[in-house]
C-alpha cells in the first residue's frame, strides 16, 4: 500500500501479548497520524478510563508521508487520554518531530497502540517487523541520554529510541516523551502514563521501505516546498542563506536556528569563531529549513532544543539583562530535558511562582524552593530535581501548574487563570498566544480567542493563522511579536483573502479601533481546525505548514495547496485541496465526539473571567456575549448542536453513524437534537 | 550499460604527481605528494573529517570516474534529504536509508554528522572483488561512476566486504527484496542528493581529466 507499511501494531503490556492490525482498516478514510489514532481512540478507551489507568491507550502515530522524502515528515503524534488536561483528564494528542518517525515506517509500523500496563520496568523493541517486550530495570531511574546510550550499545547507534525520564517514572503530569538529543511529545503529560504502564521506551530500527506512488511528483512537490522555504547556507556560515535578503519559512519568516536563543552572552560567544562555542543548523528528518540550532560549547551541555525548551528560562534574562541570553538560560532547558519534564508548563509555573512570591502568598520556606532566587541556577534546579522526584513541593508542582495552583486554592489559584485561559473541564494548558504580541497584554484579536476556546489543547501550537502575523511583522520590519496589530492589517488582507476567502478576513477591529469585530472570527476557525487536523495527519510540521505567508514575495501569499499534493504523490489517493478540507472537517467532528462523550459541552468552551476584564495593549478586550455568538456560529458550519454536540444527522453525513448511535445510547445526542 | 570491453585497461602515461588535499571545499590546499605525502595522509585520524581528492598516476588500470559527490561537513544539518531522495529516485519510489547509496553516520547526541559518498575510487575493490564482473566503468553517461550491473549481479555481496575492507561503511549496500547490491552511480552525471541538499553540503566535482579518490589513496578502515 503506497504510503504505509501497512501494519499498526497493538501492545498489550499486561498480558506480554503483540498484535498486528491492518493499517487499511483506517485509511485512507482517516488520513493518518491524529486522524487515525484518533479513529483507535475512539474505539478503544474507555470514557471512564483515568488517563495512568492500564486501560488508557498511548497511541504513536505515523502519517502517509512518513518515511519518505516528503519535505518535514520527520514528525509523529501522540494521542491517548492526556495527564495534563485539567480538572479532567481528558482525549488530547502532543506531535513529536526527529528521526523516530521514518524508523518505525522502515521497521514495517504505521503506528504502535500501547495498553496495559507491565508487572515491571520494560521497552518495546521493535526491528523489522519483529517486536519484543524486554526488561528495562537496569534503565529504570537512568536520564533520557543515558537510557538512549545503554540502548545503543544494545541494539545499534542506528535504533532510534523514545523514552521517558525521571518525570515520566514518578508519573508525573509533566512527564514528557524524548528522542535524541531533545526532540519530544511535550505536551500532555504522556511521559507520565507510559511511566504508569512502566514502559521506559521504545526503541525502532528499520531497514524496509515506504512505497512512493508517483516518486517523479513527488520529487518535483519536494523541490518546489523547498524553493519556497529554504535556501542552500552560505559555506562557512551555516545559519545565513547564500541567496541575500532570503527569508525562511519559519512561523512566516524567522531565519534559520532563529526559534533557539535570543541575543545575548550565549550568541555572541557562538559568533566568536574563537570561542570554542558553536550553534549549528539542524534538522528533523528530511526538513529543508532547519529552525532549530546544536548548541555546543566546552562548559555548556550541548545538544538539540526547540523553542520551547532554549527559552524556558527567561527569568535569567530578567534576572540578569546585561548578559540576555546567558549559559543558564540554555542550560535550563537542557536540564529539563534530562528529567524529563515538560519545559512548556515551567513556562507557566516560574511567572506563576514568581507572581505569588511577590504578592507574599507563597515563601520560601511555604514550598522549600528559593523563590528569593528565581532567575538564578540554584533556583531552576531545585525546582526541576524536586518535580522530577515529587520531593516536597515539587510534588504538588509534578501535578501540573493549573492543577497544584487549584489545590492550594485561594490568591495562587487566582494568580494562575490568567497563565491557563481556558476555563471549563478541559483547560491545563499554558497560554499561548491569546493576545497577538505576548501575553499578558498584547493585542486581543477575535479568532485567537475563538480558537482557543475549542481546541483540547493551547490553540496555538499550530502556528499557521499566528504566521500571518508573525510574518507581516517581520515584513515590515519589526521582531515577530512587537509590531502594532494595526499595522498588519493591510499587510495580511491578501493572505487572508486567500486563505480563508475575504480580506474582510483581516480586519479585525471595528473602524473607529476601540472595537473587535467578529463576523470572519468562526470561518477563519474553521479553516484553521480543518488544516491543523490535517497537517497532523499527513503529518508535517507545525512550524511550515500550511504554507499562509510568503516573506519572500510581494503580496506575501502562500500555497495551502501543498500537503494534499504531497498526501496524493505519496499514496496514489486522488485528494484536491477542496476535498482535503472535507476530511479535515469530518476529523474535527469526529475528535468533537470523543470529546462529547467525555463530558465536553459548550460550558467548557469558554475563557477565564479575567480574559473578559483585561484591557489589550490599545484598550480593546475580548467580551463574553461576541464570543459567545462567534461560537454559536462555529457549531453551526460545524453541524454541531447549541451545546457543541455533533448532530445525529451530520455524524451520518460523514459517514460516522456508529459514532452517532453510540452517542445515542449514552444519552449524549437524542435524534430531536439533530433536527 | 556497460560490456566487458569497458573493463579494458586504460593506461595514462601522465607523470603527474600531485596530492589535491580538500579538508572543506571552501578551503582548497595543494599539496606535493609522494610517499610521504601518501604516509601522512593515510595515517592522519582527520582523515575521515574531510574528504580528500587525489591526483595519483601510479597503479591505475581503469578509467577514472569524472565525477565525485564531496561533503562540507560544517554544513550538515543531519536531514537525510540525501538518503531519502537517493532511495525514491534511484529504487523507484521505495522510501529507506536502507536503500541509500550515500550514508549519513550520525551522533545524535554530540551533533556529528557525516554523509558517506561514494568516493568513485581510482582502483575500486568492489569491481575487483565481484565474482561475476557485475561492476562496471559507465561509459554511457559518460561518468565512468563505478556501478552494478543490475543484470549480472549474483547477490554475493563480495563488493560490499571489499569495500568494507578500507571503508566504513561500505559504500555498496544490498537490497534485499530484489537481492542484488546498489551502490553510486552517480545518477548518471546528475546526483540527485546534490540538488536536493537543502543546506548546500553536497557538491558534484566533476573533471574531465578524472577524478583521483578513494582507494588506494585513502583508506578509512
Amino acid at each position: 500500500m503506497n504510503g504505509w507499511a501497512g501494519k499498526i501494531l497493538r501492545v498489550n503490556l499486561t498480558e506480554r501479548k503483540f498484535e498486528n492490525i491492518p493499517t487499511s482498516d483506517y485509511v485512507p478514510t482517516y488520513i493518518g497520524g491524529r486522524g487515525v489514532a484518533s479513529r483507535i481512540y475512539w474505539e478503544e478507551v474507555p470514557p471512564d478510563a483515568g488517563a495512568f489507568d492500564p486501560d488508557n491507550r498511548l497511541i504513536f502515530a505515523t502519517g502517509p508521508l512518513q518515511g519518505t522524502m516528503a519535505p518535514t515528515s520527520g514528525r509523529f503524534m501522540v494521542v491517548g487520554k492526556a495527564a495534563q488536561t485539567a480538572p479532567v483528564e481528558a482525549y488530547c494528542r502532543s506531535g513529536c518531530g526527529g528521526h523516530w518517525a521514518p524508523e518505525l515506517k522502515w521497521a514495517g509500523f504505521d503506528a504502535v497502540v500501547v495498553y496495559g500496563q507491565a508487572s515491571k520496568p520494560v521497552y518495546i523493541w521493535i526491528q523489522d517487523g519483529k517486536t519484543e517486550i524486554r526488561d528495562a530495570s537496569k534503565l529504570w531511574g537512568l536520564d533520557p541520554f543515558t537510557t538512549q546510550e545503554m540502548l545503543w550499545k544494545v541494539h545499534g547507534k542506528e535504533a532510534r529510541v523514545m523514552t521517558i525520564g525521571k518525570a515520566g517514572e514518578t508519573k508525573s503530569r509533566l512527564g514528557i516523551i524524548i528522542t535524541d538529543s531533545g526532540d519530544a511529545s511535550g505536551q500532555g503529560g504522556y511521559g507520565g502514563v507510559m511511566g504508569s504502564k512502566n514502559l521506559k521506551a521504545i526503541v525502532v530500527r528499520g531497514t524496509g521501505s515506504v512505497r512512493v506512488a508517483r516518486p517523479k511528483e513527488l520529487m518535483e512537490v519536494a523541490r518546489h516546498i523547498r524553493s519556497l522555504f529554504s535556501r542552500p547556507s552560505k559555506p562557512g556560515s551555516p545559519l545565513e542563506p547564500n541567496e541575500p535578503g532570503f527569508t525562511y519559512n519559519i512561523w512566516g519568516g524567522q531565519g534559520r536556528g532563529q526559534l533557539t536563543g535570543a541575543p545575548g552572552e550565549l550568541w555572541n560567544l557562538c559568533s566568536d569563531p574563537n570561542s570554542g562555542y558553536e550553534r549549528l543548523p539542524d534538522a528533523c528528518y528530511a526538513c529543508p529549513i532547519g529552525c532549530r540550532t546544536r548548541v555546543r560549547g566546552p562548559d555548556i551541555t550541548s545538544g538539540v532544543a526547540q523553542c520551547t525548551q532554549s527559552n524556558m528560562y527567561l527569568e535569567s534574562i530578567m534576572k540578569d539583562p546585561e548578559k540576555g541570553y546567558s549559559k543558564l538560560t540554555w542550560e535550563a532547558g537542557r536540564m529539563a530535558d534530562y528529567y524529563g519534564i515538560n519545559a512548556y508548563d515551567i513556562h507557566g509555573i516560574n511567572p506563576w511562582l514568581t507572581a505569588c512570591y511577590e504578592e507574599g502568598v507563597l515563601s520560601n520556606k511555604d514550598t522549600g524552593l528559593p523563590l528569593d532566587k528565581i532567575g538564578e541556577r540554584e533556583f531552576i534546579s531545585e525546582l526541576l530535581r524536586k518535580i522530577a522526584y515529587r520531593e516536597g513541593f515539587g510534588d504538588l508542582l509534578a501535578e501540573g501548574c493549573q492543577r497544584a495552583a487549584t489545590k492550594l486554592g485561594g490568591k495562587p489559584e487566582k494568580l494562575m487563570w490568567v497563565l491557563y485561559p481556558r476555563a471549563g473541564k478541559f483547560g491545563g494548558y499554558r497560554e499561548h498566544w491569546l493576545y497577538y504580541g505576548g501575553f499578558p497584554d498584547g493585542y486581543a484579536i477575535s479568532p485567537l480567542a475563538l480558537m482557543w476556546v475549542l481546541d483540547n489543547r493551547d490553540a496555538m501550537v499550530s502556528h499557521n493563522f499566528m504566521s500571518q502575523l508573525w510574518g507581516a511583522a517581520t515584513s515590515l520590519g519589526y521582531p515577530p511579536n512587537f509590531a502594532e496589530a494595526e499595522e498588519l492589517i493591510p499587510v495580511i488582507k491578501p493572505t487572508m483573502k486567500y486563505a480563508y476567502g475575504s480580506e474582510k478576513a483581516a480586519e479585525f477591529f471595528t473602524p473607529d479601533g476601540k472595537g473587535l469585530k467578529w463576523d470572519w472570527a468562526p470561518r477563519v476557525a474553521k479553516r484553521f481546525f480543518e488544516r491543523t487536523i490535517l497537517k497532523d495527519s499527513y503529518i508535517v510540521c507545525d512550524v511550515a505548514f500550511p504554507f499562509l505567508y510568503n516573506p519572500n514575495s510581494g503580496d506575501h501569499v502562500g500555497d495551502s495547496s501543498l500537503e494534499s499534493k504531497l498526501f496524493t504523490a505519496v499514496t496514489g489517493v486522488e485528494m484536491s485541496e477542496g476535498e482535503s478540507y472535507e476530511a479535515g472537517d469530518m476529523l474535527c467532528t469526529l475528535e468533537r465526539a470523543i470529546q462529547a462523550r467525555e463530558g465536553r459541552t459548550s460550558d467548557d468552551d469558554v475563557l477565564r473571567d479575567i480574559c473578559f476584564t483585561n484591557k489589550d495593549a490599545a484598550g480593546r478586550q475580548y467580551h463574553r456575549d461576541d464570543l459567545e455568538r462567534a461560537k454559536a456560529e462555529y457549531y453551526k458550519l460545524s453541524g454541531w448542536d447549541q451545546t457543541g454536540t455533533p448532530t445525529l444527522n451530520r455524524l451520518k453525513e460523514l459517514k460516522l453513524s456508529d459514532v452517532a448511535e453510540a452517542l445515542q445510547r449514552k444519552g449524549i445526542i437524542t435524534p430531536d437534537q439533530s433536527t | 550499460m556497460a560490456n566487458e570491453k569497458d573493463r579494458s585497461l586504460d593506461r595514462r602515461d601522465s607523470q603527474e604527481q600531485v596530492v589535491r588535499k580538500t579538508p572543506c571545499i571552501s578551503r582548497r590546499q595543494f599539496l606535493k605528494a609522494g610517499v610521504a605525502g601518501f604516509a601522512f595522509l593515510a595515517g592522519s585520524s582527520g582523515v575521515r573529517d574531510m574528504l580528500e581528492l587525489v591526483a595519483f598516476a601510479e597503479g591505475e588500470q581503469l578509467a577514472l570516474a569524472k565525477g565525485v559527490v564531496l561533503v562540507d561537513k560544517k554544513l550538515c544539518s543531519g536531514c537525510r534529504t540525501c538518503e531519502a531522495v537517493c532511495s525514491t529516485y534511484n529504487s523507484s519510489g521505495r522510501s529507506s536509508s536502507a536503500l541509500a547509496r550515500v550514508i549519513l553516520e550520525k551522533d545524535y547526541l554530540k551533533g556529528d554528522y557525516e554523509a558517506n559518498t561514494c568516493f568513485q575510487c581510482v582502483e575500486p575493490l568492489c569491481l575487483q572483488a565481484c565474482p561475476v564482473e557485475a561492476i562496471k566503468i559507465d561509459k554511457k553517461s559518460g561518468t565512468n561512476a563505478r556501478i552494478v550491473d543490475e543484470e549480472e549481479c549474483i547477490g554475493a555481496k563480495d563488493c560490499i566486504g571489499a569495500c568494507g575492507s578500507v571503508f566504513t561503511p561500505p559504500r555498496p549496500r544490498f537490497d534485499v527484496e530484489r537481492g542484488v547490491a546498489i551502490k553510486c552511480h552517480l545518477c548518471f552525471g546528475d546526483p540527485q542528493c546534490v540538488k536536493f541538499c537543502p543546506y548546500g553540503a553536497l557538491e558534484f566535482k566533476w573533471s574531465d581529466d578524472g577524478v583521483r579518490t578513494g582507494y588506494p589513496i585513502i583508506k578509512e578502515g
